[in-house]
């Protein structure tokens, strides 16, 4: 049962949160590790390897294969929608998806803008709810979009509201819950399934 | 769009360069004999099929069907699979001459145009259809051939998840309120979400029964030990006993190292209507091939008949198979073109004994050095006569 597992993890705080986690969940893993500048970490007594990736792309390497499981926030996986199995929330890296927008104002009638850095899941929300927008792609600091302009509202994370506040801008509409999931491989499911099941079993133990 | 460059192809196409194409042709050689000793005739279909028949009853999602229109405005489809194609074949001709059928192919099929690597929209499939026998023995010998093939091929590392399409179906049907919810829950299962899954139980309006049926389902069902677990599930018990069957038969023919059921296994190929599996193998992160039972398909071209298959896809094959060693000698005879007579003969002799043997006049190269390199054996044909090397 003690195939060789590689497991992509995000870089940086959810890394620590999901290290965290594992130990917990009785890993035998290193207390402390230096992750400076390192991509790959190998631990012989679980016969696990860490590969360090950015968080959106966890579920790609997960997708491919290169890894057999990853810890990925929601949001990414809405957003890329890749064939991987979602086996257990780990109930860290807690958030939400909002829009959000400059108090008292409304949605333009002819055409209405959304700045965002979730094209897809903004695209899905909008037109669930009947309403033609048009999606305008940026990659950070979004809430600029509708303090000069470019954008009615934004669709964004959104987790103590701290940012959004000190912008001017108030959330409208409460999009989605965002946390990090545990995903896996379909074919590393099927053929190391015994050991993926066994780490799935310990961390639901240890997920508040 | 940008400018098409010369080397560029259409999103999705690959081409099949010397190196890949012995390989493919080596499954497909070996896949030939082996389905044929079974009893197996080999069918090819057209590439195009009219979007009314082959295209609407296939299960491939109407968004990924390549789509044109012929001269007369009928709408035509590149063959999305092969099932569908044999399944109108089966039903509108050869059925009238036997039942069952056992029908195998090997070809491509189209699929829209992913935007990322590691897709391609055109790509070659294995498989089988056994039409027209519905009892347990047609199943069991879709899943033994399908090992026995993994076998052949080399491949050692491979697992064969078994579900069925009907026992999920009844289950989720009973513990759900309304049919928006099922689908819901059967699409989460399609893309093996379980955490959504259990998100949507616990949204939707269900009997805290039912509710709480559905999770123990699927924490059971996923890390089954035993397969009556599940009877509890169930009120009818039929497809389980079926079920049961099939593992021991399964057993029987001493295959269960190879195997796992589980039956959570829900497929985007909506027209399996009973035993279904999924093939995967070690190397490949991506399933390998499907197979099971869709009852219900034949009769969408007229026959009301049973039928079980499977298909394997080449390329994720090639991932998961060992690699096979080129060993095969490669001679070249390089002659001045006075002695062509001579070259003839000597080339002849060596294409009889089997060789692969190449002639190239001298005249015809300029870095003769450096193109006999590629070959194991050289034969120099000169004035001077016959030299080896």
């Amino acid at each position: 049962m003690n195939e060789p597992l590689t497991i992509a993890m995000p870089k940086g705080r959810i890394f620590e949160e999901a290290y965290e986690l594992l130990i917990q969940a009785n890993f035998d893993l290193p207390e402390t590790i230096d992750l400076s500048r390192k991509l790959m970490l190998e631990v012989p007594s679980e016969n696990i390897r860490f590969i360090l990736a950015k968080p959106m792309d966890v579920p790609t390497y997960v997708e491919h294969g290169v890894a057999d499981i990853g810890i990925a926030g929601k949001d990414t996986l809405l957003e890329q929608q890749r064939h991987v199995h979602e086996l257990l929330d780990l109930k860290i890296s807690t958030c939400h998806i909002a829009s959000a927008g400059l108090p008292n104002t409304v949605l333009d009638e002819i055409a209405p803008r959304i700045a965002t850095k979730y094209p897809n899941i903004a695209s899905a929300y909008y037109r669930e709810r009947g309403e033609q927008v048009e999606i305008i792609g940026l990659n950070g600091s979004i809430e600029l979009a509708p303090m000069i302009g470019l954008a009615d509202r934004i669709v964004d994370i959104v987790s103590t509201g701290q940012t959004l506040k000190e912008n001017g801008l108030v959330e409208y509409e409460y999009i989605t819950n965002v946390s990090s999931r545990l995903v896996a491989n379909p074919a590393s499911y099927r053929m190391k399934n015994e050991r993926i099941i066994d780490l799935v079993k310990r961390l639901k133990a240890c997920v508040k | 769009m940008s400018m098409i460059r010369p080397f560029e192809k259409p999103l999705g196409m690959r081409d099949t360069l010397p190196g890949i194409f012995e390989k493919k042709e080596w499954i497909r050689q070996v896949g030939r004999e082996f389905f044929s000793l079974r009893g197996f005739d080999f069918i090819k279909t057209p590439t195009l099929e009219y979007y009314e028949t082959v295209g609407r009853f296939s299960a491939i999602l109407e968004s990924n069907l390549f789509k044109l229109v012929d001269s007369q405005g009928n709408t035509l489809v590149l063959r999305p699979d092969m099932t569908t194609p044999i399944a109108r074949i089966a039903s509108t001709k050869l059925l009238k001459e036997k039942v069952p059928q056992r029908l195998a192919y090997f070809s491509n099929v189209f699929r829209a145009q992913e935007l990322e690597g590691g897709k391609p929209a055109e790509f070659e499939q294995m498989g089988i259809e056994v039409i027209g026998d519905d009892s347990i023995y047609a199943d069991t010998e879709v899943i033994l051939t399908t090992i026995d093939l993994m076998k052949r091929l080399g491949i050692e590392s491979f697992k064969i998840t078994i579900g069925h399409a009907g026992i999920l179906e009844a289950i989720i049907r009973k513990n759900v309120q309304t049919e928006e919810q099922f689908t819901e829950l059967h699409q989460l299962l399609v893309n093996r979400n379980y955490v959504g899954f259990e998100e949507a139980v616990d949204c939707f309006v269900l009997t805290t029964e039912q509710a709480s049926t559905l999770k123990s389902f699927i924490e059971e069902a996923t890390s089954l030990t035993n397969m009556r677990q599940i009877s509890k599930y169930l009120y009818e018990k039929e497809a389980l006993i079926y079920m049961e069957q099939l593992a021991s038969i399964l057993e029987i023919a001493g295959v269960q190292e190879y195997v796992a059921f589980d039956f959570t296994i829900a497929s985007h190929m909506n027209y399996y209507t009973g035993m279904m599996f999924e093939v995967f193998a070690a190397n490949t992160g991506y399933p390998i091939g499907n197979g099971g039972r869709y009852n219900g398909l034949l009769e969408n071209f007229g026959a009301d008949m049973s039928a079980v298959g499977f298909a394997l896809r080449i390329d994720y094959l090639l991932e998961a198979m060992p690699k096979i060693e080129d060993e095969k000698e490669s001679v070249l005879i390089l002659f001045v073109s006075t002695q062509l007579a001579q070259a003839l003969e000597q080339t002849q002799q060596l294409r009889e004994q089997g060789y692969r043997t190449t002639m190239q006049s001298l005249e015809g190269i300029e870095n003769f050095a450096q193109y006999e390199k590629q070959f194991t054996k050289v034969v120099r044909v000169g004035q001077g006569g016959t030299s080896y090397e």
